[in-house]
């Protein structure tokens, strides 16, 4: 009795295995897909490595205020501020980060760091292929967290 | 702060006001009472408030010349640059400007060809909007170095402006 | 004065007749907020924080300046003074900048702090923010101009609190601003007070100036390095790629002997520390005479095995050491027991910058003379003999001011120059600097014609001071000092303080760097219980003084010279050609004139940089902690114990470490970090610390403490960061007679720092250099 039981089971479930099988895929085809994305599709609040943003003019929009890595739970974000001079401008404000890095072994994407942002330079991009075999090629400086330079740079035009 | 007794040194002032700033500043129970008095003397006698009487003032007292300072800049009376040989202020407070003093200040501009607080380049006028200079009475009213002109239209102005430049030359 | 009772927010209060309500309230655990009511400071009432409701008085009040009053019925807490703070808070910040982000005050600023509690995130004015350039009105004062909220505090402690009166208010209404008595710049004492006080971000130091934020350093309260007040310092700390960099230094807690006070070079001269110049690496002198960097292995044990050589072909009195006015009590204790226990020999001294001995044995036998700086401030009478306060003693200087103002104590001024201090004096007498001693004899009755009416007036005001406080220079010394104790031991209930140069220059006299003194100013030839403790090879007789011993070298007597922290060929004015007979060991942080001609050089921490306790010049201990950190230097003690052990000597003989063990080693300890810090509290307070390190230098304060009886102070109170204050010395060793003193070479030489100068040391470091720079400057300017 028990077998024919253990049999209808098995039977009943390969059925819808068998089913399936014909279907079209669900899954997303990571990585063998087409495109730049290989097959990866985001909604658009997903939280990836992050992008330090520059404003209008191409200067960057962190001002090292320490803000996200105060708000930082994994302590995985460190900056060293230096001041702007006349020759030398890199932020707006009177302040730039001299070096930003964030640590990606212990950074856990909640982006804590995003939202107290008080200049909104810091953002999470897509990127996602993160892992590495070498743990210190995951504490990424901030030339590799730079958005890249506008072409054309607007010169502001100041008020008269 | 110690006060400390002033040096004799020489002084910028006439020998007259000297000697009344030396009776002014033993007259207060406090010597920096005697501090607006000098000022508005100084300006009377140098045409405005120059470092040099700075200087001296604060020496005179016995206060640093930051101290000096603070008072001077306090007051919109005491003035820390030259104006002109006439310096006109019209009144544009409530009084007056319901008379017309607003009306009166625009007329003397352009007739002046100065803005508020400029002097012509001739340096015969000086034109200063100022607060209520208490002859609301007569309004609208002008004061003209310390003499006051009351009751004014704008050819009543002009008038008096014509005065004075005729005087000027003298 | 009679206590009065009143209600706030319905609860009872007492508070003594004349307080003011902020103080009784806050004192009652209710707060009222307030930007420009400092304690200490005049009443401003400027920035309408501390509103309160008083019953029957129609309007709302200001709690800063309303003295409370028996059956005086309070609101604080209503919606009607919360909407009136939020209203004021929205005025403040109608032209203030909201670039917190990059403010200096950002995370401690007290504008921040009160929006959060107080404020409304809208404004109601959307008019565009007047903006004006940020401007440097000196090497270290920036001031910000649209961050300034008015409340007039940098202003009234420039002048009241400092006597410098720099700063004023110009314009009024809204265009009122803080301005500098330069026009453009500041002239003054650069003290960073205004900075410190401001509530705001208005006023910035160029030395943290956009460099960090301040939850992102690390703390550390420890004493500062440079005068012989031993200022509480907090400095900022962040890590760096050789260790632990300091950022900043300023009065954080305020918890310190100082209070609110800190002064340029407690504020700003920590940057020595970071100097490009400074050593890390031991240097060797080779063949071709020049020096060459070599490993701490290499360095030690040459230079442990030459004194050694030394030690035992050519006797103990050929070698000679020179102890540091820097150093910790433990160094300098344990360079001396290392010197007449191990090297054998008493020819060891300092830089002697006030004659402490004759102080010591002027006041042998006394219990409680010596004053401590804290009754600088509370003494109703104070006579100041010689000595500038203001330029070397800035601490006292501002407790004298403050007394002044606070308690109209009464002070005397003798000196030889018109010191600035002369300007909240009650009297002030100049006499010629080689009459001090003989005015010293006449203030005890002798008669002398060369001092007039005004000394003789002075001599009869101040014989009807109960209670006076004397504080003398370093120009009085020897017999002047025992002199003018004397005639003060005559008056009622007087007491002492002696005015020495850096910040350990008393320790270093009561740890015993003298040829003829051994720790707690224990003479020599009468060694008690030193005899026993330090060995067969202590010598009996007293060793050369620092000239002396310069001068054998000269003459090519002195085998070996041991300098630690030192710098006697600059100091001493010293030929180079001197010491070339001489091996010479210096430990120092730079190369020094001294380190210059040494065979061995050995790069050391400085005072930020170890941990022990200090002894200001009035006697108070201090616990000094470790803060920085940097790569490739050791302290004194390790260098000191190190050395002993190269050269073959018993170092448990040398520090008694290891016998602590009964120490409770965390088994009871919390989980939470505060339980175990509040644990390390009383396991040192109970002495059951485990020292089990050669290196700690808690083992030798347990020996300082059992060998100096005058040391007897709350371990409990130390650890905790409190100032303890000692007595130069005990009731028990009153009997011990200092013989031959009168005829006793005081050896001092005043270092004559200014406010902007400190020793060598001060050369290094590039603030301190920048200011005193900047204004000769000016003085050069206003000369021409």
């Amino acid at each position: 009795m028990s077998i024919v039981r253990d049999i209808a089971s098995v039977a009943k479930g390969m059925s819808i295995t068998f089913k399936e099988m014909f279907e079209p895929t669900q899954v997303e085809n990571y990585p063998d897909g087409p495109g730049p994305m290989h097959g990866a599709q985001f909604e658009e609040r997903f939280r990836g490595q992050h992008v330090l943003q520059r404003d209008e003019n191409g200067l960057e929009k962190c001002v090292a205020c320490f803000l996200c890595a105060a708000a930082c739970p994994a302590n995985c974000i460190y900056i060293e501020a230096a001041e702007n001079t006349a020759e030398q401008r890199i932020s707006s404000a009177e302040r730039y980060a001299k070096v930003y890095n964030i640590d990606y072994n212990r950074c856990i994407f909640c982006g804590y760091c995003v939202e107290a942002c008080p200049t909104d330079a810091i953002t999470h991009g897509h990127g996602f292929e993160l892992a590495s075999l070498n743990a210190t090629s995951l504490v990424m400086r901030k030339e590799q967290l730079l958005t890249a330079m506008p072409a054309q740079p607007t010169t502001p035009t100041l008020p008269k | 702060m110690t006060t400390e007794a002033p040096m004799k040194a020489p002084t910028i002032f006439s020998s007259e006001l000297a000697a009344r700033f030396d009776k002014l500043v033993a007259l207060y129970p406090a010597r920096r009472s005697a501090l607006i008095p000098m000022l508005l003397y100084a300006q009377d006698e140098q045409g405005y408030v120059t470092d040099a009487a700075i200087e001296e003032i604060a020496r005179r007292i016995g206060i640093t010349p930051l101290d000096v300072r603070n008072v001077l800049s306090y007051y919109s009376l005491l003035r820390t640059k030259p104006v002109g040989k006439y310096h006109v202020q019209v009144c544009t407070n409530i009084s007056c400007m319901l008379r017309g003093g607003q009306e009166l200040f625009e007329h003397c501009k352009e007739h002046l060809g100065i803005g508020h607080k400029e002097t012509t380049p001739d340096g015969v006028f000086s034109l200063e909007e100022v607060e209520c200079i208490g002859a609301c009475s007569w309004a609208p009213a002008v004061q003209v170095n310390y003499d006051f002109h009351d009751n004014l239209t704008a050819d009543a102005m002009d008038a008096v402006l014509d005065q004075y430049r005729k005087q000027a030359g003298k | 004065m009679a206590d009065v009772t009143l209600t706030v927010d319905g609860k009872k209060i007492t508070a003594p007749a004349g307080t003011l309500l902020i103080d009784a309230c806050r004192k009652a655990g209710i707060e009222i907020p307030a930007f420009c009511y400092y304690p200490g400071l005049s009443l401003q009432a400027a920035c309408r924080m501390c509103v309160v409701r008083i019953e029957k008085i129609p309007k709302l009040q200001t709690a800063c300046t309303t003295p409370v009053a028996e059956g005086m019925i309070v609101a604080t807490d209503t919606d009607e003074i919360k909407q009136s703070r939020k209203a004021m808070l929205q005025l403040v910040l109608a032209n203030h900048p909201l670039d917190c982000p990059v403010c200096d005050a950002g995370g401690e600023c007290e504008l921040q702090d009160m929006t959060f509690k107080y404020g409304a995130a809208d404004s109601n004015f959307v008019d565009v923010k007047n903006h004006r350039e940020e401007q440097q009105w000196s090497p270290v004062v920036y001031f910000d101009r649209p961050r300034c909220i008015l409340c007039y505090r940098c202003v009234r402690v420039c002048g009241e609190g400092m006597d410098v009166w720099a700063l004023g208010v110009q314009n009024r209404g809204v265009s009122s601003v803080i301005a500098p008595n330069g026009g453009d710049h500041l002239d003054c004492e650069e003290c960073g007070m205004c900075i410190d006080i401001c509530p705001v971000g208005a006023l910035t130091s160029d030395t943290y100036r956009y460099k960090t934020r301040p939850w992102e350093m690390t703390h550390v309260s420890t004493i500062c390095t440079h005068c012989g007040d031993g200022c509480k310092t907090t400095l900022g700390l962040r890590s760096s790629s050789d260790g632990m960099e300091i950022i900043r230094g300023d009065n954080r807690d305020k918890s310190g002997i100082n209070g609110d006070f800190l002064c340029v070079k407690g504020r700003y001269a920590f940057d020595f520390a970071n100097h490009k110049d400074r050593l890390t690496q031991p240097l060797l002198r080779n063949a071709e005479g020049k020096l060459v960097p070599a490993s701490w292995e290499e360095a030690l044990t040459f230079a442990g095995q030459r004194l050694h050589e030394i030690r035992d072909t050519r006797g103990g009195e050929q070698i000679g050491v020179i102890g540091s006015n820097r150093a910790t009590n433990e160094e300098s204790y344990l360079l001396q027991k290392f010197a007449r226990s191990v090297l054998g020999t008493n020819n060891i001294d300092h830089h002697r910058t006030a004659d402490y001995v004759s102080f010591a044995k002027a006041l042998a036998g006394q219990e409680q003379r010596a004053a401590s700086l804290r009754e600088a401030e509370t003494a109703p009478a104070i006579l100041l003999i010689g000595g500038d306060p203001t330029e070397q003693h800035p601490m006292l200087a501002w407790n004298l001011r403050t007394n002044v103002r606070h308690n109209r104590a009464r002070i005397y001024v003798v000196n030889h120059q018109e010191i600035k201090l002369r300007r909240q004096a009650t009297s002030f007498l100049k006499i010629s600097a080689e009459n001090y001693s003989a005015f010293t004899r006449f203030l005890a009755g002798e008669e002398n014609s060369i001092f007039g009416a005004e000394a003789t007036a002075l001599r009869e005001t101040l014989a009807t001071e109960p209670n006076l406080l004397v504080i003398f220079g370093s120009e009085l010394r020897g017999a002047a000092i025992e002199a003018l104790v004397r005639y003060g031991l005559s008056l009622p209930d007087t007491k002492f303080a002696c005015l020495g140069d850096y910040v350990n220059s008393r320790g270093a006299a009561d740890m015993g760097l003298y040829p003829d003194m051994l720790p707690g100013y224990v003479p020599v030839q009468q060694p008690g219980a030193f005899a026993t403790e330090y060995g067969e090879r202590f010598p009996a007789a007293p060793g050369l003084d620092l000239p002396s011993m310069l001068d054998v070298a000269a003459r090519g007597n002195l085998a070996a010279l041991y300098v630690v922290g030192s710098n006697p060929v600059h100091r001493y004015g010293v030929a180079a050609a001197s010491l070339k007979n001489t091996f010479l060991i210096v430990q120092d942080m730079f190369l020094t004139e001294t380190a210059l001609l040494a065979d061995v050089v050995l790069p050391i921490a400085n005072l930020y940089e170890k941990a022990g306790t200090v002894t200001n010049t009035y006697g108070d201990l201090q616990l000094v902690r470790k803060a920085a950190d940097r790569a490739g230097v050791r302290t004194d003690l390790e260098l000191i114990v190190r050395l002993a052990d190269t050269m073959g000597a018993d170092v448990h003989a040398l520090v008694p470490f290891g016998q602590g063990t009964r120490a409770d080693m965390g088994q009871s300890r919390g989980a939470q970090s505060g339980e175990a810090d509040r644990h390390a509290v009383w396991l040192a307070a109970q002495n059951l610390e485990p020292k089990l390190s050669p290196f700690d230098p808690s083992a030798l304060l347990d020996e300082i403490q059992r060998l100096i009886p005058s040391y007897s102070f709350s371990r409990l109170e130390l650890f905790a960061g409190n100032d303890q204050h000692v007595q130069a010395t005990s009731k028990n060793n009153a009997l011990v007679q200092i013989s031959n003193l009168s005829q006793r070479p005081d050896g001092v030489l005043p270092s004559m720092d200014t406010l902007f100068t400190s020793g060598t040391m001060g050369r290094y470091s590039s603030k301190l250099t920048e200011v005193h720079d900047s204004r000769n400057k000016e003085i050069l300017v206003a000369a021409n």
